[in-house]
């Protein structure tokens, strides 16, 4: 088995259908740009939402499909660097109980998506997040994993616990609990091995630091997750708090993700516009 | 309530402890330097396979058993310094270049049709090695002077033997044609020759013996 | 009767007009509709909204999602074409042919309402062949009214139903939410 895996040869089952970031984004298409006629008052997922059930199964099936490329991604963390030499023992260790917690995060989410009516594989899976559990430098898969990813996915599981608990859903509620627990334990993982190996080596802790905050861009998925009301997602700033990020990064990923939410807005004029240009030239 | 100043027998009627043990310090040290070894690659490789079985069944138990493994090697981690070796990573070694060559082939399936090869190599060689070696240490050893080894053996095989189970089952589901039984079986071959010219996880004596 | 859709040819997404007109043809007959149908479908949007205006004809405006494979983005899917254009004209059916007068105009239906009335449908396109998945609607049904056993009977009866009328319908409904009329 070779070291690092390339994103494309994920392996799934029959049922799966995956899809690219870049796929994603080249969808002219957007919800956010309609006008105000057609635009729903908010985007976030709350029950009061008219397509709140099916926009809470769509984005479970997007939890489920995160929670295998998370527990890839560790494992991966395990196998691909040399223990001691490329990474710590202690690091390694963490990651293979990562991907115990994230293996019992897949099952929780089958579970869950059983009992809201979705069948596995029913929407497209984008492989974004294991793109972030490539790098060859384990600081920076850390940086772009644990902190990136794994704080987006405190602020999801966040917004489905309150969705669960208003709508009075016993189980969405209770599994989100448990998944942002271990969720919060992850990034906390991230921050401080990004802060114990790189404490003499401030060149790499910049580039991790960097690197997280592309991820954590790429992450808003063109705003997605933000503090306004546009975005599906809000940003959970206290248990990012317990996750060990300063009050300094929170504003930082709080204006990245509102900048995302703008840039994507931008791109969805401008792509519909080509479409209705192309149409018409043709 | 009897009298609390009787004088009392050190070791209860029923506590039957043997003293004397087959290994000194420096052998267990070295054992449990092979055991931390062989459990880290085996760690090592489940999570590297997760992302490479496409069976959903498959790749979330490798990833909880990746854990278990884990843990073994950091429990053996945290004996050494208790056995004289300060410097845990200096046992921290195979037990021959044969063990070396095992953990090679073991390790080499990795295309996603490859699943059944994956499974026997852990759980119909590796896992089985581990519960003989870890069995003989455990009834072998001193069961006076070494009760954390003890201890760490019994933690751990509990986690050998619920694995192998998962594992074993898994396999037989997996398995539908005699093909694949042979497959399977010419794949134990291979595995288990090398673990053969390896003496086990401890090198020769894994089990005793020579 | 026939079915005619808008646009008719797509530049946002991968879907095929004379296949909508199909499927709609096919169901029209099906549900024995007597009255023509004009499908118009929103591609800018990746949601799957479909609102109905009922006159001499009935006009189904539909967001691209509600028709789209949510496996493969931008590509249609029969499946959501037949269920969720089934859905809407079935609900058309129910106004026209009577028993549903009382019902409020679409825009002024509850949460609950909805969730009832297409639990009323797709129970009843299930029944004609129509694959859909009963646990999806059943939590759909679940968030309008509740967790709870009383709301789940009230979902199975309503699933099980046919020549409802809207008084009918909105008994079960309300008992199921645990506040009967
Ligand atoms: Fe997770
Ligand atoms: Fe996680």
């Amino acid at each position: 088995m070779r070291k690092f895996f390339p994103v494309d040869s994920l392996a799934r089952d029959s049922r799966f259908n995956q899809i690219t970031m870049k796929q994603s984004q080249a969808d002219p298409r957007s919800a956010l740009i309609a006008t105000e006629e057609k635009r729903p008052k908010t985007n976030r997922l709350q029950p009061s939402r008219a397509d709140a059930s099916d926009a809470a199964r769509s984005l479970m099936h997007g939890i489920f499909v995160g929670e295998i490329q998370a527990l890839e991604g560790a494992g991966r963390t395990c196998h691909d660097f040399e223990t001691g030499t490329e990474a710590p023992f202690a690091l390694k260790l963490d990651m293979a109980r990562q991907a115990w917690d994230e293996a019992r995060h897949v099952e929780i989410s089958v579970k869950l998506s059983e009992w809201m009516g979705t069948e596995i594989g029913q929407y497209a899976e984008n492989t974004v997040l294991f793109e972030a559990a490539c790098s060859t430098d384990p600081v920076l898969r850390l940086a772009g994993v644990n902190r990136a990813l794994e704080g987006l996915a405190i602020d999801v599981f966040t917004t489905m616990k309150e969705f669960g608990d208003i709508a009075g859903d016993p189980f969405l509620e209770f599994c989100e609990d448990w998944m942002l627990a271990d969720e919060v334990t992850h990034v906390k993982m991230g921050s401080d091995w990004l802060r114990r190996i790189t404490e003499n080596d401030p060149e790499r802790r910049k580039k991790a630091l960097e690197f997280q905050s592309v991820v954590d861009k790429i992450f808003s998925f063109g705003g997605t997750r933000s503090d306004s009301q546009e975005s599906p997602i809000g940003l959970a700033r206290r248990f990012r708090e317990l996750a060990g990020f300063s009050d300094d990064e929170v504003e930082d990923i709080a204006d990245v993700s509102l900048r995302a939410l703008e840039e994507r807005k931008a791109f969805a004029r401008q792509a519909q516009a080509e479409a209705v240009e192309q149409f018409s030239a043709s | 309530m009897a009298d609390p100043y009787k004088p009392r027998a050190p070791f209860a009627p029923w506590d039957r402890r043997q003293l004397p043990g087959l290994f000194d310090v420096e052998e267990t040290a070295r054992r449990v330097g092979n055991y931390k070894w062989a459990e880290m690659k085996l760690f090592e490789a489940l999570g590297g396979w997760v992302a490479t079985v496409p069976e959903l069944d498959v790749k979330m138990r490798l990833g909880t058993h990746c854990y278990h493994h884990a843990w073994h090697a950091e429990l053996w981690h945290k004996r050494l310094p208790e056995l004289r070796e300060m410097n845990p990573d200096r046992l921290t070694q195979p037990a021959n270049d044969a063990m070396v060559q095992f953990v090679a082939a073991l390790t080499e399936p990795e295309a996603p049709e490859l699943t059944i090869e994956k499974l026997v190599g852990v759980y119909r060689v590796f896992i089985p090695h581990f519960i003989s070696a870890y069995t003989f240490h455990m009834n072998n050893t001193s069961e006076i002077t070494d009760a954390p080894t003890i201890r760490t053996l019994k933690l751990a095989l509990q986690d050998e033997f619920e694995d192998w189970r998962d594992g074993e089952m898994m396999l037989q589901s997996l398995i539908e044609t005699p093909e694949e039984v042979d497959r399977a079986a010419a794949h134990q071959a291979k595995l288990e020759k090398l673990i053969l010219a390896a003496g086990g996880i401890a090198g020769p004596g894994s089990i005793g013996g020579n | 009767m026939t079915v005619s859709v808008t646009p008719a040819n797509f530049s946002f997404v991968d879907f095929d007009a004379e296949l909508i007109r199909r499927i709609g043809d096919g169901l029209l007959e099906v549900l024995g509709i007597d009255r023509p149908v004009h499908v118009e479908v929103d591609e800018t949007t990746p949601l799957g909204r479909v609102r109905t205006e009922i006159g001499d004809t009935i006009t189904v405006r539909v967001e691209s999602g509600a028709f789209e494979d949510s496996r493969k983005p931008r590509q249609q899917s029969d499946e959501a074409t037949t269920a969720n254009l089934g859905r809407a004209l079935l609900r058309a059916r129910d106004r026209i042919s009577g028993g549903f007068g009382e019902a409020p105009a679409d825009d002024e239906l509850s949460l609950r309402q909805i969730a009832a009335w297409e639990t009323y449908c797709v129970g009843r396109l299930a029944r004609m062949g129509v694959p859909v998945n009963q646990q999806r609607w059943k939590y759909n049904f679940r968030n309008r009214h509740g967790f709870t056993d009383v709301a789940d009977a009230a979902f199975e009866r309503i699933w099980a139903s046919d020549g409802l009328t809207w008084g009918e319908l909105e008994t079960v409904s309300l008992e199921g939410a645990g506040t009967p009329s």
